[in-house]
């Protein structure tokens, strides 16, 4: 009686499982056709259809996406303003947050409070606003428009401002006063560190919001070569690029590859401040 | 006494923040009010129009058009996602099945989302080709298809790709953030009802989805937001005007083609804040919806 | 998750953030150390197409300087290059025009007034092909811009099936096929017969549409004009489609260009394809200009090249054609004279370009010079030079308005919607017209007159 139900149990399992691995297969088989299309000649693709063996014709494809455009050079235009946002945002809604944590000032709930508004606003709000702005400030085609606003980010001051009023013991601070430590000493001696798990987890955030931002890099930058990757890869679609599958699917594999890649090394530290982030909430 | 002096900190604290939020967020969202009753062209002067802008937008079809697909796909979108994740994360939750490899599946479930919206509509885009598109190859080779279907040519299956795209890509994440919630649920529920008898479905039912109703809440409100904001699918996987037949233009597509290819700013930011009236509509509803519910249900 | 973890995560952010900081430094130093160790001058173009590579390492040698070629896809192009001529913010010294937009852009100011001190191209309008010249000029009668090209339109086919099916891959034959539509769609019933297509997709009959007659979309009290001709172009398509004579490879999608080359996989379906034989097909010919020869077919061909001829269609049309101007706040403007006075006058280098590409010249100097010798391997010895260049004399410029674009687009949109069956004609148009008022309320259309 015992054995038959286990056995039915393992059954059970096994069905799951295999069901599991179907949705990992689904998951990733569009990853692989792009692999595979990446190696394989434009008439290759267009003549055989579709395949699981790859061809030989990726060094073509490389040159000819090379010879159009540098995607290396988005990748790093790409890692340099989402490294700026995630260094930026992470100190100042440190410091911010800390502010409104630890000083009791006139009007600082009414501040705070309107941050809490705004937090609900969409992003699209005031983008033909910001874009005139831009443009009369000069600041069109540069990095700025992308990199210095993220100094105000919203959320991540309330999240770490609610973090911090859990964590926040005011004897320490006290101690360090005593000490006669500086109020910005103690922020970045105590402060940052106290913070640091939650503010790890808004830098993940951060990160992945400016790797994946294709509007704005798309309305601010003009020039190919400032391209970010997002940006870059849309211009591949009209371009000389597009006459050739294999190229085609060769650019595409390239941004995404060294994704995969850097996510095996990271996931396990992403997930758990994903899962970090939502129960805090 | 000390900390009273030590509070005029706060302002130094506080004041980066603010000098950047009041100059490319406060100010932007007060410049595109205004401009929204202009018939500004993006150079030159604003000429003031009074509400023309607003009236446009009311009787204008293809606005209403692009917000009937933004919530069309939404939805799909969104059913599957959800879907998927609650579906997974009851497998993971069971007491009884006590399934492994949980770190693995997560992670691989996970990983579309770190990938550029961009890179995957390209890649889509070319895979769902018609004649000569890989998935209508395979699919043909199959034998599950007798003729390659235009994906993105139809209305009815280029909404449903964008959809399903979108769970392909989200459903990771809400799974990750649903566990999340789950783990938070004391065992002992669990046990107390394994032991009461209870079958899977009821243990779901009447145990983790209430106790989940914060964190669904949460996922719902993100998704709706980010949902209204669709852009990056729609505008890559088709001719950026959101073809087929206007069936994937979407809110955002539409603000971002009449501001940046036709030049009506003006217009466009009345779109902005046509969109933005809509999305806090949606939160309210979801709030009271949510909220009402929970009354009921205690 | 250890606090230890995380300190280290965040330590190699920053340090990530250091080196590309550094990196980033050193690149731009080097940038511009380029041109200022060296010493040259540095010329920047922006363009639309890599067609002026070659163009531009002829000038850099002749001149010893530098130039930086910016290529934005076409369907970004003016969306792009707008803000960065309005703010002069990396804003190029040289940048081209597209027929399709080029009567928008010459009534701005952001190209230099050419006719005036110092460069007075009036001087040389006798030079040019007529309309060319013309196109450049805009209402207050500035001369904004030039080309070096002309670009009627012709149907290339492919003689080794012209043999096959016809018989004979005469020029004047196939051409006395293609003179009226009815007879263009017999010989398309005849090739699909012998297992070929006579076009890639429906979007290449859209030249032949509009008959001997063409309209601007636009006339002058900015109402749209909706003629029999862009009528006709629905059921043409239709009728393309109906009968099964294209490959279905759109313009400009891959199998498009591989179709040029030999047979492309063509599915039409398990049920219809009993033979092995149908699973793939051949195009017959492309509805091309001038350019189609040396930037579309040359670079995409290799079995084929040789096989081809060119012949007119049932009425003559043109289409496309790069327009050179410099910008007007440009600090550079002695030295992007020169390249457009290279590029549009310089006979001895225009005959090169012209023996190097097929490309059919405006420049009235130079064709004269070679018209009569030239001789096209490529097309098997066909002098497609005469052909075009007596094409061009039908050209008539007025149907260009600072519309095209767009409107090209969303008509080419509501018409493959009607060809896939999903809207009925009279749905079509109107929503054409809806399409049209959205984007443009100042264009009246039909509906509202």
């Amino acid at each position: 009686m015992r054995s038959e139900k286990s056995n039915k149990q393992k059954i059970t399992k096994g069905f799951f499982y295999f069901l599991l691995a179907l949705l990992v297969v689904i998951s990733f088989i569009p990853f692989y056709m792009m692999i595979v299309n990446a190696t394989r000649s434009n008439s290759d693709i267009l003549k055989e259809g579709f395949t699981l063996i790859p061809g030989t014709a990726i060094a073509d494809n490389y040159n000819v996406l090379l010879e159009y455009m540098n995607l290396w050079r988005g990748f790093l235009n790409s890692l340099i303003v989402a490294v700026a946002v995630t260094v930026l945002s992470s100190y100042f809604s440190a410091l911010t947050a800390f502010g409104f944590a630890i000083y009791k000032f006139k009007g600082s709930n009414f501040l705070f409070v309107m941050i809490l508004v705004l937090m609900m606003v969409p992003g699209q709000l005031g983008l033909i606003g910001f874009y005139d702005i831009m443009r009369t400030f000069n600041l069109l085609d540069s990095y700025v428009p992308l990199i210095v606003p993220s100094i105000a980010s919203t959320f991540t001051v309330f999240f770490l401002r609610q973090f911090l009023s859990s964590v926040l013991h005011s004897s320490l601070i006290e101690a360090a006063r005593i000490d006669g430590a500086g109020e910005f000493k103690i922020f970045h001696k105590i402060g940052i560190p106290m913070m640091m798990p939650a503010i790890s987890t808004m830098a993940i955030f951060a990160f992945i919001g400016s790797w994946n931002n294709y509007i704005l890099p798309l309305v601010v930058l003009f020039s190919p070569e400032k391209y970010t990757l997002p940006v870059m890869m849309g211009a591949l679609r009209g371009s000389q690029v597009a006459q050739n599958l294999g190229a085609m699917y060769l650019g595409i594999a390239i941004s995404v590859v060294p994704i995969m890649i850097a996510f095996v090394f990271l996931s396990k530290y992403i997930i758990s401040s994903i899962s970090a982030g939502a129960v805090k909430e | 006494m000390m900390q009273s002096k030590l509070n005029k900190y706060g302002y130094l604290f506080i004041l980066p923040f603010f000098a950047v939020f009041l100059t490319f967020t406060v100010y932007p969202i007060v410049l595109t009010f205004y401009y929204s009753f202009t018939s500004y062209s993006g150079f030159g002067d604003a000429a003031f129009i009074g509400m023309e802008n607003y009236q446009r937008l009311i009787s204008d079809d293809y606005f209403w058009e692009a917000f009937y697909n933004t919530i069309y796909i939404w939805g799909i979108n969104f059913g599957f996602q959800l879907g998927i994740a609650l579906l997974l994360a009851l497998l993971f939750s069971d007491i009884r099945l006590k399934m492994k490899g949980l770190s693995f599946f997560r992670a691989a479930f996970y990983l579309p989302n770190l990938i550029t919206i961009a890179s995957v509509a390209l890649l889509f885009g070319i895979l769902l080709g018609w004649h000569h598109g890989t998935i209508n190859h395979l699919l043909l080779d199959l034998g599950l298809i007798n003729e390659p279907i235009n994906w993105l040519n139809n209305p009815t299956t280029a909404r449903w790709s964008v959809a399903l795209i979108g769970a392909w890509m989200w459903f990771g994440n809400t799974f990750i953030i649903l566990m999340a919630g789950i783990s938070g649920i004391s065992n002992d529920y669990f046990e107390a009802a394994l032991i009461d008898g209870a079958n899977r479905l009821q243990m779901f039912t009447k145990i983790t989805l209430p106790l989940l109703k914060p964190i669904m809440l949460y996922v719902l409100i993100t998704s709706l937001i980010g949902g209204l904001q669709i852009f990056d699918l729609p505008m890559l996987l088709t001719d950026g005007r959101g073809s087929p037949q206007g069936s994937l233009n979407t809110m955002v597509l539409y603000l971002y083609n009449q501001a940046f290819k036709f030049n009506n700013y003006g217009y466009a930011a009345a779109i902005a804040y046509g969109l933005f009236i809509i999305t806090v509509c949606f939160s309210l509803i979801t709030f009271k919806a949510m909220y009402r519910k929970s009354v009921k249900g205690e | 998750m250890g606090e230890a973890c995380m300190k280290k995560v965040f330590a190699l952010l920053m340090m990530a953030l250091l080196t590309l900081g550094l990196a980033a430094c050193g690149d731009s130093e080097s940038g511009g150390g380029d041109g200022a160790s060296s010493g040259k001058k540095t010329l920047t173009v922006w363009s639309f197409t890599d067609e002026l590579e070659p163009a531009i390492e002829t000038f850099k040698e002749k001149f010893d300087v530098e130039v930086e070629l910016t290529i934005v896809p076409i369907e970004d192009y003016p969306t792009r290059l707008r803000p960065v001529l309005e703010s002069g913010q990396g804003a190029p010294d040289i940048f081209t025009g597209e027929l399709a937009f080029i009567k928008d852009w010459i009534e701005q100011g952001y190209w230099e007034t050419l006719n005036q001190e110092p460069y007075n191209v009036d001087d040389i309008e006798d030079d040019y092909i007529d309309y060319v010249f013309e196109l450049g000029r805009n209402s207050n009668g500035e001369v904004k811009a030039l080309s070096w090209q002309t670009t009627p339109g012709g149907i290339f086919y492919r003689r080794s099936i012209a043999q096959e099916v016809f018989g004979t891959d005469d020029l004047a034959e196939i051409g006395e096929m293609f003179s009226t539509r009815e007879s263009m769609l017999e010989a398309g019933d005849q090739l699909k017969e012998a297992g070929y297509r006579l076009f890639p997709d429906e979007g290449a009959i859209r030249w032949f549409a509009q008959g001997q007659d063409p309209q601007p979309w636009v006339n002058e009290d900015n109402e749209l004009n909706m003629t029999e001709g862009r009528l006709n172009y629905f059921d043409y398509a239709k009728e393309l489609r109906e009968k099964d004579l294209t490959a279905f490879a759109p313009e400009w999608s891959p199998s498009w260009f591989a179709a040029m080359d030999g047979p492309i996989n063509y599915n039409a379906g398990w049920d219809e394809v009993a033979e092995e034989a149908e699973t793939e097909v051949e195009v017959f010919s492309y509805a091309l200009p001038t350019w189609g020869l040396h930037s579309v077919l040359k670079e995409n061909v290799e079995e084929t090249a040789g096989d081809w001829a060119v012949t007119s269609g049932p009425n003559p049309y043109y289409w496309g054609g790069t327009w050179l101007g410099m910008y007007s706040q440009s600090e550079n403007k002695d030295l992007a004279w020169e390249f457009i006075k290279m590029m549009t006058h310089d006979e001895e280098f225009l005959t090169d370009w012209a023996m190097e590409t097929g490309d059919v010249l405006s420049y009235l100097p130079v064709t004269d010079k070679i018209k009569d010798e030239f001789s096209e391997d490529f097309l098997d010895g066909q002098n497609n030079y005469t052909f075009f260049l007596e094409e061009a004399q039908k050209i008539n410029p007025d149907t260009v308005t600072r519309y095209d674009q767009q409107l090209d687009s969303m008509f080419g949109t509501v018409v493959s919607e009607y060809v896939e069956g999903v809207k009925t004609k009279d749905e079509a148009i109107a929503e054409f017209y809806n399409l049209v008022n959205s984007s443009y309320p100042d264009i009246i259309t039909p509906d509202e007159q």
